[in-house]
């Protein structure tokens, strides 16, 4: 039998679909560098985010825990060499810390899940009490998404969005794949204004316009110390050093020459460095005498951590000193900021879903495929309407894939409602098909065709309003049963048509 | 080639039922006779079932100040997903005191029917019934054993009326298609009529058995729209415009193919909506709405929809 054009046309989007699907990665071996520290060694010899790593000295990668097993038994005490072998090329460090890099598996096909099902965390931001202009909006995203990657969150997504076409309500959704940071919220809410006063006169603020450069994963210049036991557990200093500008040191000399020796404490001056944190104060340091009127760039910044263990503390003091010298180097917000809405997804319930979900799919099929068989009674339809369904699926995925389009619960929701309206013009063409001989066959495909495309646009325009309604979070919803329905009548029916028109005549 | 023309021997097959309906099959023609005398009153049968629910959301309305339950990604609130199998009864008793509205259900594993988790929601702020929750299992929630959404409730009620008006410009852009398809007004206000019955009829259904509707319950009635118009467009354009056998026939046809599609759509969708539980809550809200309002649709598009065309096509002379 010689297969038409339209069967043809199938054939080729099919194979296009597998093409972008890519399901042949699963097979690939090596671990993704998902970020890599500016300025580490690693990152100087070359290394980047998006490298695949395939051995270190030699020893095979091919999980995380390949991974980390061998940086673990590495002692990096002084200059230790690693030689790191990526698919592009071989990279040699000498260095005395573990690689400043975080890694990932690799995918196993280009389909990407959406966080309900991969596992993240999502938050809708707007500012406080004021709204915003789309353009005020893209300034907030450039500064949250600079402080995000000072702070060392990879996989970071952060992107404007309105929940009307017209004159609705800008937020900024800032959306962070797998793995959470603790205080996410404050993070990314936090105005961060930081501000260093002596006798309520500003010496210096947080941003790159007073300091010039922050110390930080440097054991000299920024430190956590032994905690202390306090009330109630532990409390940890931390202190790190801050270079200024030239401007603000000046001024640092003006304000410390005005002040005198502090009489109860005559190593230091009367007056202190009180370093605000958004108004609140974070602490007060003493001046020392020699700093008076002095013209000095190098500044220690200092606080503390508690927790009820020693370890805890120090996390405390580790995360506290992190933050602080996250909007240290990125300088404040421009907005007091108000999280609407956070929504926090456990990767590991996402994994339970996923396979379900996988499960259903496959229930669905056999079930449709047991109904038609039943009524029809003809292996060879039945197969058809089924190499239908799975092929609308299959493109409708591969579609997804090629705009990376994140599938999350409803989108896949979609897709199965898609495969339904699917089967059901399958069995309006066959009906049609079989009935009613007194009319030619291409008239009554062509029949069944008037019914498919009206209700082909009424479901696409019945769901269009979600595009922007919920602000887009049912966007994939429309967006899978669309492409589903789209493909359905474009390219998988008419080839169906074809095949039926076929085997009758 | 015998193999290969196998939709012939179908076509032959039916031919063959088509031609015991003529020499008088007993239980077609019952049906037939039936219907040509009974259908007005069978086209009143949803009618019926339309005005019920309509008077029920009537009184909700009344009750509620508004048509829905609505949950917290509508109203406000949290909701915690906390993995594993989880003492409910312990959590609800100590819980209820503080937060008075607070509900929860269980997610199932759908081959081990173990329970994989468990979902606390309430209006109240996450960190408070975050808190509690920790205080009364004795360990600490975070991502790895546990998932929280946060909705605040300006937004939620935003997201809530932003959906709604969706719905309602569905419903309209819908309308204006099918006017555009079928050129005529009553059997076009026929086809809008079963929809309107098929999105008001789960509706009362819903809040009759308490469910809270999600945002993505509310997109499911979005997709019920475009969902239940098919078997009314194949209805109507079968009555309308094949000319070749009786009007009855030409329904009844439609009537075969139609249910088919409805029961395929069913029998796909129920099953897996009671088996599978384990799954995100926004998908099997989708699944059990479209069920419902296929259900309806049976009942209004072969009952009322078919009652007027029918109506319809013998005062024009269609026949």
């Amino acid at each position: 039998m010689k297969l038409g054009v339209r069967i043809w046309i199938l054939i080729i989007v099919l194979f296009l679909a597998l093409l972008s699907i890519a399901p042949w990665k699963t097979f690939d071996s090596g671990i993704l560098i998902k970020s890599v520290e500016i300025n580490s060694s690693a990152f100087d010899q070359g290394l980047r985010q998006g490298q695949i790593i395939k051995s270190i000295d030699g020893k095979k990668v091919d999980t995380i825990g390949d991974f980390s097993e061998i940086i673990g038994e590495k002692n990096f005490s002084s200059n230790v060499k690693t030689i790191i072998a990526t698919d592009q090329g071989e990279f040699i460090l000498f260095s005395d810390a573990t690689p400043e890099i975080t890694v990932s598996e690799l995918p196993k096909s280009n389909l990407k899940t959406g966080l309900d099902l991969s596992g993240g965390s999502r938050a809708f931001v707007k500012a406080k009490d004021k709204d915003l202009s789309s353009s005020e909006i893209s300034d907030l995203i450039s500064v949250v998404s600079n402080r995000l990657n000072v702070y060392g969150i990879a996989d970071i997504k952060i992107s404007p969005i309105s929940d009307s076409p017209v004159g609705g309500n800008n937020f900024m959704l800032v959306e962070i794949a797998g793995a959470t940071p603790q205080d996410l919220e404050n993070l990314i809410a936090q105005q961060g204004k930081f501000e260093a006063k002596i006798d309520n006169a500003t010496v210096f603020i947080g941003g790159e316009r007073d300091i010039a450069s922050v110390c930080r994963g440097d054991q000299t210049c920024a430190r956590v110390e032994r905690p202390q036991k306090i009330q109630g557990g532990y409390a940890a200093k931390f202190s790190f050093e801050i270079t200024l500008s030239a401007d603000a040191a000046k001024k640092h000399a003006e304000i410390t020459g005005n002040l005198s020796i502090n009489s109860s404490n005559p190593q230091y001056l009367s007056g202190t460095l009180d370093l605000y944190v958004d108004d609140n104060l974070q602490s007060s340091l003493l001046i020392s005498k020699d700093l008076k009127g002095r013209v000095t760039t190098q500044v220690a910044v200092s606080g503390s951590g508690t927790g009820i263990t020693e370890e805890e503390a120090v996390n405390a003091a580790e995360d506290e000193m992190h933050k602080l010298q996250t909007i240290l180097i990125t300088g404040s917000l421009p907005y007091k900021l108000e999280i609407v809405k956070l929504d926090t997804i456990s990767p590991n319930l996402g994994k339970e879903f996923t396979k379900n979900i996988i499960i259903l799919g496959i229930i669905v099929f056999i079930i449709i495929s047991l109904v038609l068989f039943v009524k029809y009674r003809k292996i060879k339809i039945t197969l058809s309407v089924i190499m239908t369904m799975f092929s609308e699926a299959f493109i409708t995925l591969g579609i997804a894939a090629l705009i990376s389009w994140n599938l999350d619960a409803p989108s896949i929701a979609g897709i199965i409602a898609g495969m339904g309206t699917g089967v059901n013009d399958q069995i309006v063409i066959i009906d049609e098909s079989v009935s009613n001989k007194q009319i030619s066959m291409k008239e009554r495909i062509k029949k069944a065709l008037f019914i498919i495309f009206g209700a082909f646009f009424t479901i696409i325009v019945a769901m269009l309003p979600l595009f922007w309604a919920g602000a887009g979070l049912l966007k994939g919803f429309a967006l899978t049963t669309i492409i589903g329905i789209t493909v359905g009548v474009l390219i998988t029916r008419p080839a169906f048509a074809d095949i039926i028109r076929k085997t009758s005549e | 080639m015998a193999r290969v023309r196998f939709p012939a021997g179908a076509y032959q097959n039916k031919m063959t039922e088509e031609n015991k309906q003529a020499t008088g099959e007993i239980k077609t023609k019952g049906f037939k006779f039936n219907y040509d005398k009974h259908y007005k009153i069978l086209l009143l049968i949803p009618v019926l079932l339309l005005i019920i629910s309509l008077v029920y959301l009537g009184f909700f309305y009344y009750n509620n100040k508004n048509f829905i339950h609505r949950d917290v990604s509508l109203s406000g609130g949290t909701s915690i997903t906390i993995n594993g199998e989880i003492n409910q009864e312990l959590l609800e008793s100590g819980l209820k005191g503080k937060f008075p509205d607070v509900s929860f259900t269980k997610l199932e594993d759908i081959s081990s029917r173990k329970e994989i988790a468990l979902i606390v929601e309430s209006s109240a702020p996450s960190e408070e019934l975050k808190s509690e929750i920790e205080s009364i299992l004795g360990y600490e929630l975070t991502e790895e054993n546990s998932s929280t959404e946060f909705t605040g409730a300006v937004l939620s009620h935003g997201f809530y009326r932003q959906l709604v008006t969706a719905l309602i410009i569905s419903f309209v852009l819908m309308s204006v298609v099918i006017f555009i398809l079928f050129r005529t007004f009553i059997p076009s206000i026929a086809v809008i009529f079963a929809v309107f019955a098929d999105i008001m009829i789960p509706l009362a259904v819903i809040d009759f058995f308490g469910i809270k509707l999600s945002a993505a319950g509310i997109a499911a009635f979005l997709m019920l729209i475009g969902y239940s118009v098919d078997t009314d467009i194949l209805l109507t354009s079968r009555a309308l415009r094949s000319k070749e056998e009786t009007l009855n026939k030409r329904i009844f046809r439609a009537f075969k193919t139609g249910i088919l599609m409805t029961l395929t759509a069913l029998a796909a969708i129920l099953p897996a909506f009671f088996l599978v539980t384990g799954l995100p809550d926004s998908f099997r809200q989708i699944f059990l709405i479209l069920a419902l309002g296929l259900s309806a649709d049976i009942l209004n598009t072969w009952l009322t929809n078919a009652g007027i065309i029918k109506w319809y096509c013998e005062k024009k002379g269609i026949n």
